[in-house]
């Protein structure tokens, strides 16, 4: 299903300027869940799920990694003997927290300081498969690195002690990518915002109204309206609004209550209506909206924004959120998988975390062992099929960027979206070459 | 010791075991120390024939034996040192190398242990005789003694007719000794030695000689016996100055390999009791000795709705985990099933088709790995009972020789055990010859006062870790599927075999007990089997022996002897006290006033004595109870005597505690500190009890009115010296003393100037005491909570930054019968007044959480109360919660209702007016499931209010009203039970989500007087839906995480475990939600 941006006039002293256009085609489809019901399903089933794709692509992987090797189950493990095996990771963790921990007898003397990273040098993996588990060790396989729910391959020998000494490791790798679109020469762009929070102390809504103003071409000499014109999608990536969350307790709200609850969102909606009346706009929900906790989490609902969705350039879409823009395909999340990633196990940059997750061809692997996700029964749509061309995560602490490239000439443009409302940042990608760069809003008043 | 018949009849089949009336006068356990004599039997049992098939496990099985025999232990031209874990007796033929001069039957001694090499030793031991003494007769000469003794042996010979033995009575000898009752101004009388031949002839003897005996010249006569009542196996340890668990070494040239092997040992030899070194543990041989640990469980396919029943139900699997003591991994870890089962890694899995190859391959197993002891949760009730009855159904005759000698069948046997300390219990003895049962749960439910002592909760309290249950009755299902379905209960099994170990290792119960059994002196087997009183004879007897001394064997007096006045506690001035409050300590207050004072058998002064003895006042101590004691110069008591080496002992332990560096050692030390204490203060306990062996009230009631006048010393003392007036500050107020502290307020504000005054006062009363009594400074609370004598709670300081952790006491929140909300509640207000200091906060709480509860919006897990089900309805007198609603979901469905021994859990719902409250128990499941609504009110009365007005009646006015009938409580909300009667008939009818309207078209969610709300009213369903699912997550994630899997689903139905309500009300909360969420159709 196609939308195209309504054509929109940009100011201008010398005349006018025309918006440009793509194709926009919408990929959302697997993030669904309308139809889907709580029928007393257990998690077990997506892992399930999730290795029996994985396997198979893994297996198809195997003659060209290592033919010679046997494949076996975990059961079928011999003392001694080297081969293969395939299943899903387990990281077994001295410091993960548990809701076990809220019934424990005695509370310390002082609260527990919460660590925002739960790795622990004990920490070790499991592999396991529907047979069985096997302890994983050998150097190669880095505890700190990995996470639950990764499926992989494993080259190695069962030891005395029942464990597996792991001499090597296959990852799915990225998957196929579509060739990118010969580019027409024109420059279009995508801004990339996240981290809103309309309604935190924290956000500056002089700010937020300047960003508007400047992708709508209303600031600026005609060079930078020019710029404007060429922008043809906006996306929000989650945190759009904040409010206090004491008030949804299931009591009656008062009055004064109400507005406290509904003021946030009225004024975002306001502030949409002003992109969404010249520039696509898609909004994806994150931890702070009025949306489901668990992913992928659904839309947010048009009644929240009486405004904005009456134009037919807003998309409310999922998260994550999938789209091809112009054949240029994109994929990206308001940043709970790469969050969780952090807190169970360690890079050095968020964009490594990005390309790993590309690399074990699963958008959210800790999902659902540490990171909320619906009980999908018969399918695993965080599994990624097709490499996208742009992979974008929300609500980070700063912008950063790379180009990845796959061994197949895959080529992938990461980016890491700030949180606007702490650094005023967005971020502007050029579909024609894939190039990006920030585009920061900074107000001081000299007193 | 396992009793056996005639030889003969063992070759017959063994008759099921029926628990037969006689053995209940075994009750009495405690009281009469009765020997029962074992013997060796003439006839072994022949081999069975091993075929090909068990010849294939045994070599499975080989490579776990034990390490060989080096060369000099071969040719026995080494000594042979090792440490003992079980010494018991039989009779057998007099050894005609060791002890040339005797024949007929004897008592040979059998001590079990292992070398530090790890060799099983099997030590027989001849030519030690049970005997006891009498006080002699005055003017009894050596003439008169033989003739005596043969009036003796004749009436033994009359008594005794079946016996075949030459002679009775072997040698009255004698002696001369003095009585441990009474100081005595001669050093010692004569008494008689009576030797006889067999330890149960003991007790023959003495009801002879209680009964009276004819002797010329003196007419009939009736003897007060001495040390009569003392376990064989004990006698030889204290006369070998042998103690539980030490080390024991036999010189080479001074034993002698048996001729033919009775045992499974590797080092079976006999020797002659005298040649025995037994060692100090001290040193070298403090170490414990690298014992093999079997931890075992089993499982059994159970009929539906009902609890396994060895007549019925078979053993599918055994699983078994061996380890190497002071190691922290298994050796060996297998499990036997019934049936194909597909393999475990890491796990030896063996599969067999019959039951009875099972079985027989669990006993070769035992055989071949030789466990020195054998651990389980609950195997001494149930598993190792059940395997052994599960063969006599199935006719597996040559199933139960699970013991070390060789043609020994294990047998079952039904015994009381009572005790004041810990209650009666029934039980099952299983005797496994030459191997110590070590039965964690029994451990558990000594040591530890624990709401639950499921397998479960006992592993979340202690490991920190759930355990996952898996339901008997699904059971049966899993063994009916396939080899995956075996595989996963094996898995099962393993862990439920792993836990125990684990237990054992965590709590360190090998060297508690170890050490608590060198320490006292008594085998370790009585450590689990027996009470206190043991342990303190154990210790009276050995110290009595070096000072001549012998212990007269009291009658029963029963408990007419009358009580005595307890421990004194002060009247406690409730209220919270917001300034630190200092506590001084008695250390070890009952023990040192024995010290102090010289309390103790021998120096009691019986008041016709103190008339007659005419003694110097200056030389006796007139205790505040009116009993009159010698003083130390004339006489030094033997208890004060046994208590100054313990303490000696423990502060040599401690500080040698702190000098270790080796782990190992380190356990062991801690673990003989904590025995020694123990040990020092069960003394006290020892004299007082009325049933015990030997009581003596004026001893234990002059200790305790001792301890009450010195905390009303302290008191005193206290009050009058810290007084403006003594230029201090403040006034000092004694708050409240009990037993062994005294609380004092010395109105200071600051932790460190209380504790400054504290260590003062400490000091300058301990100067007026007698040694070694002391008054301690340890503590001070602030701020303290006092409720009532022995109701408080305060946080602990020991040093004046920080406190240490918060203490109460007799507010919990432990029992059982109380409801988790209880707990946290209790938990959660003490933590806000004494912790956040905001008791505001704390009223807010309650009033938030009472709110919850009469709005329907508590979770009900922690509404759950639990009650174990001990036997069937008709048996209960009154009618119970628990048992009816028993009977109530045996009537819906008999194959998940609980069973006798299960633990029954409840919710109380509401019901019609005046319907009794074990009408209104209900599953909480079945709660769950139809919407039924509880009864909010029967909560806020029976379970909260009590708890809750007790903490906050010091502090606040009106605390009553306050909490519990503010507006807080006006707004209820009940759901309505989807299968009630009338709900039957009623219609369903979309209303609007904002208010509730009804709403005829059934396309929209508001109605249109809310229209205008719904983006707040959206978030409020989103808000709902979006915590559930958090909630959601969390907690099925959790259960994925116990059961070790992530592939398969989550069975587990514990209900010990407390998210296992939250997450099925979770799931059904959650389709909820997402359906009215879905109403607002996109």
């Amino acid at each position: 299903m196609a939308a195209a941006a309504a054509p929109v006039e940009v100011d201008s002293g010398n005349g006018v300027l025309q918006r440009k256009q793509s194709i926009y085609k919408s990929m959302d489809e697997s993030f669904e869940i309308q139809k889907e019901m709580y029928r007393g399903q257990q998690y077990s089933q997506i892992y399930f799920a999730r290795l029996h794709l994985m396997r198979t692509l893994l297996y198809s992987l195997l003659p060209t990694w290592k033919p010679h090797l046997p494949i076996c189950t975990v059961l079928g493990l011999e003392e001694g003997k080297e081969c293969i095996i395939v299943g899903t990771l387990y990281k077994h963790m001295k410091l993960k927290p548990s809701i076990l921990d809220e019934y424990s007898k005695e509370r310390s003397a002082s609260p527990l300081v919460k660590p925002h990273n739960f790795v622990h040098s004990d920490d070790y993996l499991v592999l396991e498969d529907e047979s069985g588990r096997v302890k994983l060790r050998g150097s190669l396989l880095l505890p700190s690195v990995y996470v639950t729910g990764i499926v992989v391959a494993l080259h190695g020998k069962e030891t005395g002690a029942g464990d597996f000494v792991v001499e090597d490791i296959l990852e799915a790798g990225l998957p196929h990518q579509i060739e990118l679109p010969l580019n027409s020469g024109e420059d279009k762009y995508v801004v990339f915002i996240s981290g809103l929070s309309v309604g935190s102390s924290s956000a500056n809504p002089l700010h937020f109204q300047l960003f508007v103003d400047h992708i709508t071409g209303h600031l600026g000499d005609e060079k930078e309206q020019g710029i404007a014109a060429q922008i043809v999608q906006v996306v929000v990536a989650g945190n759009s609004v904040e409010f206090p969350r004491g008030l949804l307790n299931g009591q009656n709200l008062g009055s004064k209550d109400q507005s406290r609850l509904s003021e946030p969102i009225k004024e975002l909606d306001i502030l949409l209506t002003q992109i969404a009346a010249g520039i696509a706009l898609d909004i994806m929900p994150g931890t702070s909206d009025p949306a489901n906790f668990s992913l992928p989490q659904q839309p947010l609902h048009k009644c929240l924004f009486p405004g904005s969705a009456a134009y037919n350039t807003f998309r409310s879409c999922t998260n994550p959120h999938s789209f091809e823009l112009d054949n240029v395909r994109f994929l990206g999340t308001s940043g709970q998988n790469i969050d969780d990633l952090a807190k169970y196990s360690d890079a050095k940059s968020k964009l490594e975390f990005m390309e790993r997750t590309l690399r074990w061809r699963h958008l959210a692997p800790t999902a659902p062992n540490t990171l909320g996700c619906y009980p999908f029964t018969d399918r695993d749509p965080f599994f990624i099929e097709k490499c996208p061309h742009v992979y974008f995560v929300g609500n980070q602490e700063k912008y950063e960027s790379s180009l990845i490239k796959g061994s197949d000439g895959q080529v992938v443009r990461l980016i890491c979206i700030p949180r606007f409302a702490e650094t005023g940042t967005a971020v502007v990608l050029n579909l024609r070459n894939l190039e990006c760069h920030a585009l920061s809003f900074g107000t001081q008043f000299s007193s | 010791m396992s009793a056996t018949g005639n030889p003969r009849k063992r070759q017959q089949p063994p008759t099921p075991a029926t628990p037969s009336p006689q053995l209940k006068h075994q009750a009495a356990m405690e009281e009469e120390e009765l020997d029962e004599d074992v013997f060796l039997e003439e006839t072994l049992l022949q081999y069975e024939e091993e075929d090909s098939q068990r010849r294939a496990l045994a070599d499975r099985l080989a490579k776990w034996k034990r390490p060989a025999l080096s060369p000099s232990l071969l040719s026995q031209s080494q000594n042979i040192v090792f440490q003992q874990l079980e010494i018991d007796y039989v009779i057998g033929d007099s050894h005609k190398e060791f002890l040339p001069s005797s024949s007929g039957p004897a008592a040979i001694i059998r001590i079990f242990g292992v070398t530090r090499e790890g060799h099983s030793v099997c030590s027989l031991v001849h030519g030690f005789e049970p005997y006891f003494y009498i006080s002699c007769p005055p003017g009894m000469g050596p003439d008169d003694i033989s003739h005596f003794h043969q009036i003796l042996e004749g009436r033994m010979r009359e008594a005794n007719r079946n016996s075949k033995v030459p002679k009775f009575v072997r040698r009255i000898e004698l002696v001369q000794r003095r009585s441990i009752m009474y100081y005595q101004q001669q050093s010692s009388q004569p008494f008689l030695k009576i030797v006889v031949a067999l330890p149960t002839m003991v007790t023959s003897c003495r009801g002879i000689l209680d009964r009276g005996i004819q002797i010329d010249g003196l007419g009939m006569k009736s003897f007060m016996t001495y040390e009569s009542n003392v376990l064989f196996a004990l006698r030889f340890m204290i006369d070998c100055n042998i103690v539980g668990g030490n080390w024991i070494e036999v010189p080479h040239g001074k034993y002698k390999k048996t001729a033919r092997n009775l045992s499974y040992c590797q080092l079976e030899f006999d020797c002659l009791f005298s040649d025995l070194i037994s060692h100090v543990p001290e040193g070298e041989f403090s170490k414990m000795a690298p014992f093999r640990i079997l931890s075992f469980d089993i499982e059994c396919a159970g009929r539906k709705g009902l609890f396994p029943e060895p007549t019925h139900d078979p053993v599918i699997q055994v699983a078994n985990l061996v380890t190497l003591q002071g190691e922290d991994q298994p050796f060996v870890r297998n499990v036997m099933t019934l049936k194909s089962c597909a393999p475990i890694v890491g796990v030896d899995v063996m599969s067999f088709d019959t039951e009875k190859e099972v079985l027989l391959a669990w006993r070769d197993f035992i055989r071949e790995v030789d466990p020195d002891i054998i651990i389980g949760y609950n195997i001494c009730k149930f598993d190792l009972p059940y395997l052994i009855q599960r063969a006599e159904v199935l006719g597996i005759a040559e199933f139960p020789i699970l013991g070390r000698i060789r043609n020994s069948r294990v047998r079952v046997k039904d015994t009381t055990f009572s005790s004041r300390q810990y209650g009666t219990r029934e039980s099952k003895e299983v005797t496994v010859e030459g191997r110590l049962q070590f039965d964690l749960l029994q451990a558990m439910q000594r040591e530890h006062k624990l709401s639950s002592y499921s397998l479960n909760s006992v592993s979340a309290h202690f490991l920190n870790e759930q355990k996952e249950d898996v339901h008997h009755s699904i059971i049966s299902d899993l063994q009916n599927g396939n080899s995956e379905t075996r595989r996963r209960l094996a898995v099962y099994c393993l862990k439920d075999a792993y836990l125990p170990q684990r237990l054992l290792d965590k709590l360190m119960f090998v060297y508690n007990y170890v050490e608590m059994a060198r320490v006292t002196g008594v085998p370790i087997s009585f450590l689990l089997s027996r009470g206190q009183s043991i342990k303190v004879l154990s210790q009276l007897l050995r110290k009595a022996k070096q000072k001549n001394l012998v212990i007269p064997n009291v009658k029963q007096a029963g408990s007419e002897q009358g009580t005595y006045e307890g421990a004194t506690v002060l009247e406690a001035r409730a209220g919270f006290y917001e300034k630190p409050i200092a506590t001084l300590d008695f250390a070890s207050l009952y023990p040192s006033i024995m010290m102090a004072y010289n309390l103790c058998y021998c120096t009691l002064v019986t008041p016709e004595d103190a008339r007659k003895l005419n003694l110097p006042p200056e030389c006796v101590n007139k205790t505040p109870s009116g009993e009159t004691f010698v003083k130390s110069n004339l006489q030094k008591g033997i208890l004060p005597e046994i208590l100054e080496e313990l303490l000696a002992a423990r502060k040599r332990a401690k500080a040698d505690l702190k000098e270790a560096k080796d782990p190992l050692e380190k356990a062991v030390l801690d673990g003989r500190q904590l025995a020694l204490k123990i040990s020092a203060n069960s003394v006290y306990g020892f004299t007082g009890a009325t049933i015990g062996q030997l009581p003596c009230l004026e001893i234990s009631s002059s200790v305790t009115s001792y301890g009450r006048q010195m905390i009303e010393h302290t008191k005193k003392l206290v009050e009058d010296k810290f007084t403006v007036l003594g230029g201090y500050e403040h006034n000092a107020e004694v708050i409240y003393g009990d037993t062994d502290s005294v609380m004092v307020q010395f109105g200071v504000s600051s932790v460190e100037e209380a504790m400054n005054l504290g260590r003062e006062a400490a000091d300058y009363i301990s100067g007026t005491f007698i040694k070694p009594i002391k008054l301690e400074f340890e503590k001070v609370y602030y701020p303290y909570l006092l409720i009532s004598k022995k109701r408080y709670a305060g946080l602990y300081w020991t040093n004046p930054k920080k406190f240490d952790k918060m203490d109460t006491k007799g507010i919990e929140t432990v029992r059982r019968d109380n409801c988790l909300l209880v707990k946290n509640l209790v938990t959660e207000c003490l933590n806000k007044i004494l912790i956040e200091r905001d008791i505001p906060g704390a009223v807010q709480y309650v009033k938030n959480t009472i709110s919850d509860l009469l709005m329907n919006r508590m979770d009900l897990s922690l509404l759950v109360i639990t009650k174990g089900l001990t036997k069937t309805g008709d048996d209960y007198e009154v009618k119970a919660a628990h048992v009816e609603l028993a009977e109530r979901m045996r009537k819906r469905d008999a194959a998940t209702a609980p069973n006798v021994g299960d633990r029954v859990p409840y919710v109380i719902i509401k019901a019609a007016k005046g319907a009794k409250a074990y009408e209104r128990s209900e599953d909480p499941i079945y709660v769950l499931e139809n919407n039924i609504p509880i009864d909010p009110h029967y909560y806020l009365e029976n379970q909260i209010s009590k708890p809750l007005l007790r903490i906050f009646e010091p502090i606040l006015k009106n605390a009553s009203k306050e909490l519990l009938q503010g507006s807080h409580t006006r707004s209820i909300s009940i759901s309505t039970p989807s299968n009630s009667g009338i709900m039957k008939f009623a219609k369903k009818q979309l209303t609007c989500i904002g208010c509730k309207a009804l709403i005829s078209n059934s396309d929209h969610t508001l109605c249109s007087h809310c229209k205008g709300r719904e983006a707040e009213l959206y978030c409020k369903s989103v808000a709902n839906v979006s915590e559930l699912e958090e909630l959601f997550g969390r907690l099925w994630t959790q259960c994925q995480e116990c059961q070790g899997s992530l592939h398969q689903d989550v069975l587990c139905t514990s209900r010990d475990c407390p998210i296992f309500y939250r997450r099925k009300k979770a799931q059904k909360d959650m389709a909820e939600a997402k359906l009215q969420l879905d109403r607002w159709n996109f």
